[in-house]
Formats: C-alpha cells, structure tokens, sequence
C-alpha cells in the first residue's frame, strides 16, 4: 500500500544497516509507523537528510509492508518548532511519551493534532509545565485512558477544596492518610485540568506528579526523561 | 549448511558485522574456510585480543588500551582546550581535519532518551568533574547539528556555566566550494544568522 503527502513529524530516528535510518514518525491517518529511510547517509542521497530531523513538520510518501515501511519521498510542510535550551527536553519527553504510549499503525487523529498545538505552544514560549500537561491529558483521552476530571469515582462532584487520592483505573476518592502511595491531588487542581483553566504553581506540581503516576500505571514502567538526574539544572521535561 | 553446526554458527556470527546480511556472511564464511585460514586466525586473534585489552581512557573516554590514552597523556597538548564530541571517530576527523592542539572528552552518543541515553550515560559527571579541576578555560562544544546534537550542546553549556568556563560551539553554515543556490533552506538560514564581521 502506498501512502501519500502524509503529515507527520519525526520522533527519533536511529542509524539502520550502513547508510540508512530507521525512522519512528507520528502520522495523522496511520498513527506512530517505523519507516526505513534507504541510503540517506550517504553523501549525495535522494532523500533530504537534512530535513529528516524531529521538531520539523514533514509530508511523507512511504510504500508501506509489514512492519517497517520505506520511505519514498518527504518533504517540508511548514517551518520548523523554533525550539533551544531546555525547551528540546521538553519536546523530547514529549515524543519519547508518544512513542511509548501509541502503538505502531494505530491512528490517533487528535493526538497528533494536540501534538502540533503542543510543540506550538512550547515554541510561542508558552509556560511548559501546564503545556506538558494538557498534551498528555489529551493523549491519553484519544488513547482511551481518559481522567476523570469533573466527579470522583463514587460519581459525586468533586470539591474545589478537597484533596483527593487519584487511582488511574478508577477515579478520584477522597485522601485519607492511607492512600500514602497514590498522587495526592486537590479538587481545584482537577477541575482546572478538566477545564482547561491555567492551575497556579503548587496545583501544577500536584497535576505532574498526578500525569506522571497515571503515565507509569499504563506504561507499565518508567521513561527515560524522568530518571535523568539533571547536572546542572532542575528538569523541565517531566 | 546443516551438515557443519559449526559452519551455520560461524555464518550468524558473522552478522553481527555492519552492513553484512545473511549472503554476505555466508560468503565471507566459505572464503576464509576456502582460501585464507591463516588470515582468518590473525583475525580472530586480533578480535579477542581487541575485545579483550582495548577499554576507555579513564579522562576521556576514547577508546584506549592504557587507563590514559595517547592524547591525554602526552605533555605537549594544550590542557586550557576541551573539545567535547559525539564519538571516537568524530574525535579522529577532527585530528585529520583541523590543527587542533588542545584535547578531547568523547560522550559515545547524545542525549536521547528513546535509546536511553541521559547525562549519566554520558559520563557528564566525569566531565563536571574535569571542569571543576580548573584546568581548562574554554569547552569546544562539537555535537553534530541534530536536534539531540543540540540537546546535548545545552546540557554541555550548562555545565561549562555552572563551572565558570567559557563554551564555544562548532560554526554551521555553507561548506567550501557549495553554491548557494542548491544548499538547504535550513543550513542557509543558520549561515546566515551566523554571518561574521569582515
């Protein structure tokens, strides 16, 4: 099957055989697909390895065959994000989280358009804390993992001023002292990520450690963006 | 094939080789069985011998069979320079290429936490501590232009801060001899921003 001028974007690519790269890119109709990029290494290739690069919104055509696909043309579609410094963690985090959460040829249109308005936000400057978080509550709405952001798990709804201990399967309950292990969260701090209203700074810290449990309870594991013990400054990415 | 486990063996092997294939390693097999046994032998000696004694230079992390390398060991480099790349050979194309004097820290690899590599995979520590010596007063910063490139350059600048040293990073822009016309809109732009004083 041959796949034309399809959005996407590059989410890391690795050196494959002598002169090719394996190639993981995020495509709006076909979901996260591994596409082979023949020869790019060499000197004089017919596809544009300057280009094959993350961060760059990209059309691709590929001829598509079992498991891997080879890519037959890409192109620019825009600019690239105009991201430096610590902002390229945070984009990093972002699609090391895609491409652990999204299993390959699985379509997930509106992850990949919260993914462009993401990488959007980060290089317009936005905060990127509150960036990370309302990119990952929508990839996981697209993925099925939904929070529950309105009513705890009894269905009641929540209270601003309640904290509450958030279960990834089943909901928000009431904190009580023996939850010691679940994300304590309060009640304004889900209601402002369900709502989309910009949370203050210690909600924000309550809603990343509340993504970061929901992530690993679905992951079944950690991602590298968090373990790394920064040298020199406090992380961004997570 | 099934008549030498041996032979089968050999051919798998083989393939963990770059760029060989199961055809090519079958070749390579038969030829060495066929006519060049000797030569076979010297190789395998000088594998194991390879694996063996060749480690990393405790300072830089080159590839060395000595706790110090050849480099870091001589006392004619200049120990105020410290250029930073991505791998042994990026470091030997820049000894071919420049007249470099000072010397090198080898990370093998760049940030990327989809191969799990981060600062500790890296030996960043190591680095931290190379800076903290006070030994060297600019950090050559020569990552390749990807976006890990990059990534790895800005963990490398933060460093170099933290520790009062001054960071430099490799220019881009048009190479010798290319024509403007046919140079990529991204490489041109960045030459472009980078242009320098006459």
């Amino acid at each position: 099957m041959r796949v034309d001028q399809q959005p996407g974007y590059i989410l890391h690519a690795r050196p494959y055989r002598e002169t090719s790269l394996l190639l993981e890119v995020f495509s709006r109709d076909h979901g996260r697909v591994g596409l082979v990029a023949r020869g790019v290494r060499r000197e004089r290739s017919r596809l544009p390895r300057g280009v094959l690069q993350p961060l760059q919104p990209l059309l691709f055509d590929w001829i598509a065959r079992g498991e891997l696909g080879a890519l037959v043309a890409a192109e620019i579609a825009s600019a690239p994000f105009a991201l430096a410094g610590d902002l390229l963690f945070s984009a990093m985090y972002v699609n090391e989280l895609v491409s652990r959460l999204c299993a390959r040829n699985d379509a997930h249109p509106l992850a990949f358009a919260a993914y462009a308005q993401c990488l959007d936000r980060l290089a317009a400057d936005e905060p990127a804390g509150w960036t990370l978080r309302r990119f990952e509550r929508e990839l996981l709405a697209d993925l099925g993992y939904a929070l529950l952001l309105d009513r705890d798990a009894a269905d009641a709804a929540l209270l601003p001023e309640q904290d509450y201990a958030y279960d990834p399967e089943s909901g928000a309950r009431t904190w009580t002292a023996g939850d010691g292990r679940m994300p304590r969260v309060s009640g304004a701090a889900l209601l402002a990520l369900g709502a989309d209203r910009t949370p203050d700074a210690a909600q924000l810290a309550q809603l990343r450690r509340l993504m970061r449990s929901v992530i690993r309870h679905h992951l079944d594991g950690e991602l590298n963006a968090w373990t790394w013990a920064r040298p020199a400054a406090p992380p961004t990415s997570g | 094939m099934s008549s030498s486990p041996l032979l089968a063996d050999l051919v798998e092997a083989l393939r963990c080789l770059p760029g060989v294939g199961a055809k090519t390693a079958q070749r390579m097999a038969f030829h060495v069985l066929e006519r060049d046994r000797a030569g076979a032998r010297r190789l395998a000696e000088r594998l194991a011998a390879a694996v063996e004694r060749i480690g990393n230079c405790t300072r830089c992390r080159t590839f060395s069979e000595e706790p110090l390398c050849a480099l870091c060991a001589s006392s004619t480099r200049e120990r105020s320079l410290l250029c930073v790349v991505e791998t042994p050979v990026d470091q030997l194309a820049i000894e071919q290429a420049t007249g470099y004097r000072g010397q090198y820290f080898v990370l093998l690899g760049r940030i990327s936490p989809l191969d799990g590599l981060g600062p500790k995979e890296l030996g960043l520590d190591l680095l931290a501590q190379r800076l903290a010596e006070g030994e060297v007063q600019e950090l050559i910063v020569a990552t390749n232009p990807t976006v890990e490139g990059e990534a790895t350059a800005h963990m490398l600048a933060q460093l170099a801060r933290a520790a009062g040293v001054r960071a430099s990073r490799l220019a881009h822009g048009v190479p010798l001899g290319g024509e403007l016309e046919f140079i990529d809109r991204g490489t041109l732009a960045h030459a472009f921003g980078g242009r320098q004083v006459l």
